[in-house]
């Protein structure tokens, strides 16, 4: 673990060099320790693949008093156990939702029944959630059908798009511009606004999701729109 | 007790100091973009100083008294006026029910703050009454300001008149300098590029935006070409493929995979959102350990104004 000054009220909690498993429950373990602090003089606790950003206010914490007490509170040895629930999400994954199932399909010489049984057979780990609210980045792809972002982005990706970008994939909470492979569609809400802080999202880094393929029929029994 | 919108401006929203503690669900703290006059308006109503404002951001905003009540204006040098008569900025007015408020267009600076006494109803979403138009949250219906709209606010006694001394008003100049202290990525930059970076003068580019402020000028590469997705903060520096830096702001991304080469002082944060595309940059490395000691200046310099 390591621990850098950013700004005045930033640091950077490096936890590793790479993306992987034992990375990730590294910053489950800081992420929910400095969590269970509820401690008024940290405003932001951001996870991500190999890092927790820290925001503090600097009229309660200095940078040093922080760090030391990061570095002596955080015990990778003690064998937490998290909350894993799997999320279940329904995807129809059909050529009218699917933009880009031929792209994939072309570019990694594999069948678009392949692409759907080999990315939804595979549970995946929530590792990070931004770009948008409620936007969770969920690793990691099979890479016979991890495949590079668009050349040029869509400047509207329909909200529920379920998506690719090389070895991450990804729900798109609401309409957004975007440059992922899009190869399906949900109509299972992952972002409201109007609900209290703690049920925004069902989403939090360290769970995990199970993508469930369904016909067009119960899409459209779900509300999907085609 | 309210106003009402007469016109559509091409950017009003309400704001306050920001939306905190949600970066992790994706959520950017947004808020005033520059904080310095946000939060002189409110020290001229006594206000608390996360009330929440109208923030004019490239000016042109007419509003219809429906009320009367105190207002404080701050920000960039633009053309106020109250039923057509000029009024001076950086102070309170007295507004009466039926005056027209007319805040025209901006000569010098980008962005002006309209304040009234304990602030505006409106809703408080999300820990927060700030408005971020890209993620549809907060302030009015989670968009910018248009006509018709009607901005509610408790009633209030005509405060008596105050303003704040000239020594405090900034000039917007067409030259600033930015203090970066060199943190996240910046050893993936050699010493010669942090050079040029310090070195050469930047131009305001015409891409600004409350997400953040693209500057054109001697091209800075990086030893790598990205990064694991990392958390953003205020001020970081941006160093896309283009070798031009990009400065974010107060609707940032949250996360984000460019290479950056530090973080700009939060103080000359605010002077930047106040500057006009051409405007000149030039930038200074600081230490943390006078950064720090600038920021809490700028934070107890308002402690009067307790939240």
């Amino acid at each position: 673990m390591k621990i850098n000054q950013i700004s005045p009220n930033t640091l950077l909690i490096i936890l590793g060099d790479t993306i992987s498993k034992e990375t990730h429950h590294k910053v489950q373990i800081v992420n929910s320790f400095l969590n269970s602090k509820d401690d008024s003089g940290i405003i932001e606790i951001i996870p991500s693949y190999t890092t927790v950003l820290v925001i503090y206010d600097i009229l309660i914490y200095d940078f040093l008093t922080l760090q030391n007490y990061i570095n002596s509170s955080i015990d990778f040895q003690n064998s937490i156990q998290f909350d894993d629930e799997i999320i279940t999400v329904d995807v129809y994954y059909g050529l009218e939702v699917g933009f880009d199932l031929e792209r994939i399909a072309n570019i990694n010489n594999v069948a678009i029944q392949d692409i759907i049984e080999i990315h939804s057979n595979k549970i995946y780990d929530i590792y990070s959630i931004g770009f948008l609210p409620g936007f969770g980045f969920l690793g990691d792809v099979d890479k016979k059908i991890a495949t590079p972002r668009l050349n040029t982005p869509r400047k509207k990706v329909p909200q529920g798009s379920v998506a690719i970008a090389d070895k991450q994939t990804a729900i798109y909470p609401s309409d957004s511009p975007g440059g992922w492979n899009i190869i399906g569609q949900t109509t299972k809400k992952l972002f409201f606004k109007n609900n209290p802080l703690d049920s925004i999202t069902p989403l939090s880094v360290g769970k995990k999701i199970k993508f469930n393929p369904i016909s067009k029929e119960k899409f459209l029994d779900q509300g999907g729109i085609l | 007790m309210s106003f009402e919108i007469l016109n559509n401006p091409p950017l009003s929203t309400i704001q306050d100091n920001g939306r905190f503690g949600l970066m992790h669900l994706g959520i950017t703290n947004s808020g005033a973009m520059d904080m310095m006059s946000y939060t002189f308006a409110n020290h001229l109503l006594n206000n608390k100083l996360n009330t929440n404002c109208i923030e004019i951001y490239h000016g042109n905003l007419t509003i219809k008294v429906n009320n009367n009540t105190t207002i404080a204006l701050t920000g960039a040098q633009c053309n106020i006026s109250i039923n057509s008569i000029a009024i001076q900025s950086w102070r309170t007015h007295k507004v009466q029910q039926g005056d027209i408020i007319k805040i025209g267009s901006i000569q010098k600076g980008l962005i002006v703050y309209l304040c009234v006494k304990n602030g505006f109803s409106t809703p408080f979403t999300l820990n927060s009454y700030t408005t971020t138009v890209k993620e549809q949250i907060g302030g009015v219906e989670g968009r910018k300001l248009k006509k018709g709209d009607i901005l509610n606010f408790p009633s209030s006694n005509f405060l008596p008149i105050q303003k704040i001394q000239t020594k405090y008003i900034p000039k917007y100049p067409d030259t600033i300098e930015l203090r970066v202290m060199l943190s996240y990525q910046h050893h993936n930059f050699s010493n010669q590029e942090k050079e040029k970076f310090f070195l050469h003068e930047y131009t305001l580019s015409n891409e600004i935006n409350r997400m953040g402020y693209k500057l054109y000028g001697e091209k800075i590469t990086s030893d790598i070409d990205g990064i694991i997705s990392e958390g953003i903060t205020f001020g970081s520096i941006q160093i896309p493929k283009d070798g031009q830096p990009i400065i974010l702001l107060k609707e940032h991304q949250t996360i984000g995979g460019y290479p950056k080469i530090g973080v700009v002082l939060d103080v000359d944060c605010y002077k930047l959102a106040q500057a006009r595309p051409n405007t000149k940059i030039r930038f200074k490395e600081i230490s943390f350990e006078e950064a720090t000691k600038i920021s809490k200046r700028f934070l107890k310099s308002f402690s009067s104004l307790k939240v």
